[in-house]
């Protein structure tokens, strides 16, 4: 059990981190290419990029959506989820620590009764953001394996990791449970990229990337008939 | 993974193979489609050629960056539907945005992602059938194109442009409504240059009666200036109004006139139509009818755009202009609202307080209105004239669209869908103001809730342009 804990803590949680900073470099870089690609061919050059990266930060706060009548409750738990699910990866001290002893860097960390209750919170958001999407007929119907998968894969490892935090509450053995908490954590960080999650960096990029869009190269027009062989023809 | 290159990846010939076989008979796309088509040009292999078309638009426009920004991030949270008053009256998941984008950006994912065409291949079926293209077909103009819903995206997806890229894609096949490709025809190819095939005789005398009814209403001498050399701005209006919306031209006739203004206005006898339906379903036709605009202006040394109560002409023209019209060196774009505010700021013109004693309620035309661009100054203006005006709710960036959006008010076809469904909010926001006048700066609109009171019962309701209440307000000297 040793070796396979040392190894979950060690080669695979730099592979785990590899791979999903590789990936989501790789993804932000080429979103970046595309857009300043897409910049290169526009006819119209004035972008307001202060208005549409102030458009993406207005959605990091929930005053936009407290304002309307439907889904404030949804909208609610979804920031919660999203405080929780950054804030105690990152700064709980428990992993602070590995980054001191594997990296030599560390940070602020949160005081632990804190990230108690932020896990507790995160999990309790993960569930009831699945239960309001399977009520919402609209949301339902429209999500797909991972919508459902993802928030249970986002939980995991905050239970698993708060039996770690707590042994005399963890019905099973403790080294079987911090097992699964570093192959959870790291089956998540790995699947980063190639999922939704990927919202990560992409979220920060989606409104300049809206803007690119209704900007159009002049001429492309002309371009797609030729390439469509109807050039000479008429409307 | 996403094939990254300026040149996209080349279809197979297997699957091309595979999407060519034919699975609808033209009669049943004929009937399926029957308005999104014209009679005996049923395109013929259409995932083939859906496909080819998607290609090329992909390969020559910027808007794949967006496209695949947008394949991968969906939350499908459906905040978009709260916004959305097509699915808040039909309950129809089909209709919630986020659903109708997903048809096109699967496409994308299945066939120009190397994750989506290795996962093709393994089920072996492409994801394009005759089937899936007509629900696009069906349902990206079901689609008022308002944007309402983007304002909802947590993630910033703008189904709007997502509609207008699957529209685009689909009038490269022909898919597209007959009443806006045969409009477009005539005002692109034919003798009259308008959508509504109306000859320059026909508009000339229009306007020699209009002159004689300011004359008898107002007692002054006014003439619609017709190329007039030198004039600052270059007046466009959708040619609907010189036909249906007298009122509003004469109005904003008589503002010029009152403000001293007349000879910095004129009107071109060879292209005077502002309707770009380009806008709303392919970015060729977009550019075509802007670079008409633009060539008028050289021709009589005109400086400014000038666009009349209108939405779509408008917002076409003012966001397409730089792109279209030279980039920076490209010609001003004013709507008419923001002069005549500007006229009345400047107190080149006066309107009588209490003019219109009648309730009064102000439609925001989702295309001025959404991106914040005019919202306050009609709404100054009017209170500076109607002793009772009240708002809509909700109204300005977060108004309902009237229903008719995106082009389709102009399909007569689809009335009872227009203001049996998406115009049903609308009709309650009218009911609840009690406002015996809607003022709608927009032909479309005008149109569309016309019908939308005649068809919901209100018809105490009148639906007006802004400038043909300006008209009866004015103080003329």
């Amino acid at each position: 059990m040793d070796a396979w804990i040392a190894f979950a803590r060690g080669p695979l949680l730099k592979i785990a981190l590899l791979t999903m900073l590789l990936g989501l470099i790789r993804q932000g870089l080429l979103q970046v290419w595309e857009i300043s690609w897409a910049f290169h061919r526009a006819g119209d050059q004035v972008v307001p990029w202060k208005l549409a990266i102030r458009r993406n930060l207005e959605w990091l706060l929930p005053w936009r959506y407290l304002r309307r009548k439907e889904r404030i409750t949804y909208n609610f738990i979804s920031f919660l989820f999203h405080v929780g699910i950054i804030s105690v990866p990152v700064f709980l001290a428990g992993h602070v620590a590995i980054w001191r002893e594997s990296f030599g860097i560390g940070w602020w960390t949160l005081p632990p009764a804190l990230a108690d209750w932020l896990t507790v919170m995160t999990v309790s958001a993960a569930a009831a953001l699945l239960l309001m999407r399977l009520g919402h007929q609209a949301s339902r119907r429209l999500s797909q394996p991972q919508d459902w998968l993802l928030p249970i894969l986002c939980a995991f490892p905050c239970v698993t990791g708060f039996f770690v935090a707590h042994p005399f509450l963890n019905p099973i053995n403790a080294q079987v449970m911090y097992l699964f908490h570093l192959l959870s954590a790291e089956l998540l960080l790995m699947i980063v990229p190639f999922s939704k999650l990927v919202h990560i960096v992409l979220f920060w990029v989606s409104q300049p990337s809206t803007e690119l869009g209704w900007r159009f190269p002049p001429g492309s027009g002309e371009r797609v008939r030729a390439t469509l062989g109807k050039g000479e023809e008429g409307v | 993974m996403q094939v990254h290159s300026q040149s996209l990846p080349q279809l197979s010939p297997a699957l091309l193979a595979k999407l060519s076989q034919p699975k609808l008979t033209p009669e049943k796309i004929q009937e399926r489609l029957s308005y999104i088509i014209e009679k005996d040009r049923v395109p013929d292999d259409l995932p083939r050629r859906f496909l080819e078309a998607f290609a090329a638009v992909l390969q020559h426009t910027n808007y794949r960056q967006v496209i695949d920004n947008y394949a991968r991030i969906p939350a499908r949270c459906a905040n978009c539907s709260c916004a959305c008053q097509i699915y808040q009256q039909t309950h129809d998941p089909k209709d919630v945005p986020c659903y109708r984008s997903n048809l096109l950006l699967e496409a994308y994912r299945r066939h120009f992602t190397l994750r989506g065409i290795v996962e093709g291949h393994l089920k072996g079926t492409p994801y394009l059938t005759d089937d899936l293209i007509l629900e696009m077909a069906e349902s990206y103009y079901h689609c008022t194109a308002c944007r309402r819903c983007s304002l909802e995206c947590p993630l910033g997806i703008d189904h709007g442009l997502v509609t207008h890229i699957a529209r685009y894609v689909l009038s490269e096949i022909g898919l597209v409504p007959r009443a806006l490709v045969i409009s477009t025809r005539e005002q692109l190819e034919g003798a009259t240059h308008n959508t509504s095939a109306i000859p320059w005789a026909a508009i000339k005398d229009t306007l020699e009666f209009l002159e004689e009814e300011i004359k008898d209403d107002k007692g002054i001498d006014l003439t619609f200036p017709v190329d007039h050399e030198g004039a600052e701005f270059l007046f466009f209006a959708p040619v609907s109004d010189y036909l249906m919306e007298a009122e509003t031209l004469m109005g904003i006739a008589t503002v010029f006139y009152a403000a001293g203004d007349q000879n910095r206005w004129t009107i071109s006898s060879q292209f005077l139509d502002g309707i770009n339906y380009g806008l709303f379903y392919n970015d060729w036709v977009l550019e075509k009818c802007l670079r008409l605009e633009v060539d008028q202006l050289k021709r009589l040394g005109a400086q400014k755009i000038l666009i009349g109560e209108c939405g779509h002409a408008s917002r076409s023209a003012k966001a397409f202009m730089k792109t279209f019209g030279g980039g920076k060196k490209a010609p001003p774009v004013v709507n008419i609202m923001e002069y005549t505010w500007r006229a009345w700021k400047d107190g080149k013109i006066r309107l009588r307080p209490g003019a219109i004693d009648e309730r009064v309620t102000y439609h925001d035309p989702c295309n001025i209105a959404r991106t914040g661009w005019i919202i306050e100054q009609p709404r100054e203006l009017l209170r500076a004239f109607c002793s009772d005006f009240v708002e809509m709710e909700p109204h300005g960036v977060w108004n309902l669209c009237c229903g008719g959006g995106g082009g389709t008010v102009s399909v007569d076809e689809i009335r009872p869908y227009r203001t049996g469904v998406t115009g049903v909010k609308k009709a309650e926001q009218i009911r609840a103001t009690g406002a015996h006048y809607v003022v709608a700066p927009c032909a479309n609109c005008k149109k569309q809730l016309r019908e939308v009171c005649e068809d919901n019962g209100l018809s105490d309701v009148e639906v007006v342009g802004l400038h043909d209440l300006i008209y009866r307000a004015l103080i003329l000297d």
